[in-house]
């Protein structure tokens, strides 16, 4: 059901819910961390909703998101955008290691975990204080996803991400690494070193080792989405189908159900 | 951190040494490495904090006030993992004696003091290996104290444990600072099996102790460069 539909005294133009005057307030919904969390947070103070968005690149999702900022602003709520290697504090650095591929597994995880902390704190926090509906363009899901293909201890990595707050919704856009590749060079000439998962030696072939291992980060998101219950988007549809789902989720979310 | 380097089969050998700023430990570990060059040992010294591409992390981190008690523990733990990984795994599997200047039980404590949670931060460096030894240069707090304010009267912000705000005033800050981080060294000591050095003894006293643990544990002439010879 459409809960968009809203204010049926100006339902001359429900078409364009932007053009009616009355906005609604989000339900305010219990925060938790999933573990230990951050010491010195207050989660009654957080107003505001989490959504991330996860999936591959070329799954359409920075797209989805923009759509999503836009319809949502429309409708009246601030939003902010966050996303993956954006912390002022070693965004930088965690660059100049992903070019020269000179750090270990253990290492690059705990400075992407660093990365996605300093924006927790600095970034996600102070915004959902302030009653603001963050969007994630990625979240620890594809963290834990990348080490878990890597062979990294799924304890080890439960524990290290005991510091995130758990999300108000999380969509996985799943696409077929068939359809990645078409969509990565409708895009660009050349297929992308880490999103192709060189590293793990998977083929010589990075046409063969991208489909592999998008093929693994696949199984591990679905593995990863029974423990952690988010729901699986199809993105092989258009993105305005697409786009409608989402909408449709987020007024279900922002109804606080 | 259950097993040792020795337990988990590796030929080398990791030595840490812990204790408070001014407690002595990084003389007694550099007379550690004099002496065991002389034995011709392959030895190598490791210090906290110093892996390169971090370290410029931390530093701007530090000096713009950027981290919180959480960053501050990943960044120190990430520093760590690039020379454990890099650096320290490997030079254990070719059969080196590596000293350590602090090694994670220096997280641990300060970590704790900051306000993260304990068993949070044990896991997070659960990915590495307990040392062989641990030896812990314990001296009365007033005398760590006392060197440290002598020598070297500017404090740095995060040294001082002046993000904690205990004081607004820096030496008092300090004070209270490695206080508590004392209290947090001696209540890890059972747990991590810290070898227990008398640091208010003459520093040559304290290198005779060291020695002769290091004799009674390593059996030195393996790892001798003249070996093959």
């Amino acid at each position: 059901m459409p809960a968009r539909k809203k204010s049926p005294a100006r339902s001359s133009r429900p078409a364009r819910p932007a053009a009616s005057s009355s906005v609604v307030v989000p339900e305010i919904s219990a925060k938790r961390f999933f573990g230990h969390g951050l010491p010195g947070v207050d989660l009654a103070k957080l107003s505001g909703k989490l959504i991330v968005f996860e999936g591959a690149d070329g799954s359409g999702r920075s797209t989805q998101i923009g759509q999503v900022a836009r319809w949502l602003e429309g409708n009246g709520h601030a939003t902010l955008q966050v996303g993956l290697k954006r912390s002022t504090l070693v965004s930088e650095q965690l660059d100049q290691a992903q070019q020269g591929n000179i750090l270990s597994r253990t290492t690059l995880s705990l400075f992407y975990a660093t990365d996605f902390a300093d924006q927790l704190e600095h970034a996600i926090l102070p915004a959902l204080r302030a009653g603001v509906v963050v969007l994630a363009d990625r979240y620890i899901y594809t963290l834990m996803a990348r080490d878990l293909v890597r062979g990294v201890d799924e304890g080890w990595l439960r524990n290290l991400f005991g510091i995130a707050l758990v999300p108000d919704a999380v969509f996985y856009l799943e696409v077929s690494p068939e359809q990645l590749v078409q969509r990565v060079f409708a895009k660009n000439q050349s297929l992308d070193y880490w999103e192709s998962g060189m590293d793990l030696g998977l083929s010589r072939d990075m046409f063969d080792s991208f489909l592999q291992y998008q093929g693994l980060m696949r199984d591990t998101f679905r593995r990863l989405q029974k423990t952690y219950g988010f729901a699986i988007i199809d993105g092989e549809r258009s993105p305005k189908d697409i786009n409608a789902e989402f909408r449709e989720r987020i007024d279900r979310v922002l109804a606080g159900q | 951190m259950k097993r040792t380097f020795a337990e988990l089969g590796f030929p080398g050998r990791l030595i840490a040494v812990e204790g408070l700023d001014g407690s002595g430990k990084s003389t007694q570990v550099h007379l550690l490495q004099k002496w065991l060059e002389q034995q011709g040992c392959k030895v190598f010294f490791s210090e906290w904090n110093s892996s390169a591409l971090v370290k410029s992390a931390t530093s701007r981190g530090k000096k713009e006030n950027l981290l919180t008690s959480t960053t501050f523990s990943l960044i120190h733990a990430t520093d760590f993992a690039d020379r454990y990984e890099r650096q320290l795994l490997p030079l254990l599997r070719a059969g080196y004696i590596v000293l350590c200047d602090r090694y994670a039980f220096t997280a641990f404590a300060r970590d704790v003091v900051r306000g993260v949670p304990s068993d949070w931060v044990r896991g997070v460096y659960s990915f590495a290996a307990l040392p062989d030894i641990t030896f812990f240069f314990k001296a009365h707090l007033e005398v760590s104290l006392t060197r440290i304010l002598d020598n070297r009267p500017v404090l740095k912000f995060h040294e001082a444990g002046m993000d904690l705000k205990l004081s607004p005033d820096p030496y008092e800050s300090f004070r209270l600072f490695q206080g508590r981080i004392f209290e947090q060294y001696l209540a890890m000591s059972t747990e991590f099996h810290f070898t227990m050095i008398d640091a208010n003894q003459r520093i040559e006293e304290q290198q005779g102790v060291v020695r002769s643990i290091m004799t009674a544990k390593v059996d030195l002439k393996k790892y001798s460069t003249s070996k093959a010879s």
